[in-house]
């Protein structure tokens, strides 16, 4: 079967009984993009993996009453991010104590992931990225590694251009001091 | 890939590089059993009735007297002096049952009650006389 382009699934969720191969089609032109964005933030792959099914869920939800005044991408990656940022949240929560260092925990737990190939080098660098605050993570991950433009990014995170700029040069400031530091 | 401990580069190109992997097969069953779960989500939902907006006033009405009447209960129990005490707090909660007279419901919501018949405002009268004066209505529909 050929590839919906977004135009066409969106239109696709809108018509009765056409809803469940449009959203299949999306689940399939995106759960890659969506998945690697998530993993990025929360880094464990089974905690990745349910933060992509609820970020799943909720555009099934929602989908059909989508409007298409942002791009269809945009929107998915808001909601993904979103996701993936209500569970961090609720980890933390669940850590009980304030002390808990959820992302201390992330960072080490790295290093015994099975699913992590990075070499050693790729290793500090992580580490170093879960040492930033949240928001500048996100920011750097999606400048850094999937090269999203400011003006889209802009979109997704509802932040001027400017202070992702500013965001990122900290972020990169922040990393080289602490891979020179290493 | 080594990198310069005394001049890290985040340009390097493979740095960029996703380290990260996912088990064989991940994606390719993704799919299927995210169509797994929103069915057994959607078979476990409860159906959820919509209700009116008078409906809704009168619930919302019911909810404020309930509260008012728990409040009520709680500080006449806690202030009365011995167990005696609790027994005008249980035929208040008894006498209560004059709520169940819609006229109240519609009092609340600042509508007029539809008008009862001859029976039905004898019963009224009687249900509320007996609560105002202390009457323990079980006795009487016994």
């Amino acid at each position: 079967m050929q590839e919906w382009d977004d135009r066409e699934i969106i239109e696709g969720s809108k018509i009765q009984g056409k809803e469940e191969i449009a959203f299949n089609q999306l689940v399939l032109k995106y759960q890659e993009r969506l998945y690697w964005h998530i993993r990025k933030m929360v880094i464990d792959h089974d905690d990745s993996d349910d933060v992509l099914q609820n970020t799943m869920i909720k555009i099934w939800r929602s989908l059909s009453s989508f409007r298409s005044e942002s791009g269809l991408y945009t929107w998915l990656y808001r909601i993904a991010t979103n996701e993936a940022l209500s569970f961090l949240k609720q980890k933390k929560k669940k850590a009980f104590a304030p002390w808990v260092d959820v992302e201390g925990q992330m960072s080490e737990s790295l290093e015994a992931d099975p699913w992590f190939n990075g070499d050693e080098i790729q290793l500090k660098l992580q580490q170093a990225i879960l040492k930033l605050p949240e928001k500048q993570r996100i920011v750097f991950n999606m400048k850094y590694f999937d090269q999203v433009k400011y003006e889209e990014m802009s979109k997704i995170l509802g932040t001027s251009v400017g202070a992702l700029k500013a965001s990122y040069h900290h972020a990169v400031k922040k990393i080289e001091a602490m891979l020179e530091k290493d | 890939m080594k990198m310069d401990r005394n001049n890290p580069d985040l340009q390097q190109e493979e740095l960029k590089n996703n380290p990260f992997g996912v088990p064989e097969g991940y994606f390719e069953g993704f799919a299927e059993r995210l169509q797994q779960r929103i069915k057994e989500e959607e078979a476990s939902k409860v159906p959820v009735r919509k209700i009116g907006t008078v409906t809704r006033w009168m619930a919302a009405a019911a909810a404020v007297l309930a509260a008012a009447l728990i409040t009520t209960s709680i500080i006449r129990f806690t202030t009365s002096e011995s167990a005696e005490g609790l027994y005008p707090d249980l035929a208040i909660l008894e006498q209560m049952q004059v709520l169940d007279d819609d006229r109240y419901l519609y009092e609340l919501l600042g509508e007029e009650a539809p008008e009862l018949n001859e029976d039905e405002a004898f019963a009224s009268q009687a249900i509320e006389y007996l609560a105002i004066n202390d009457v323990e209505m079980d006795l009487i529909f016994e």
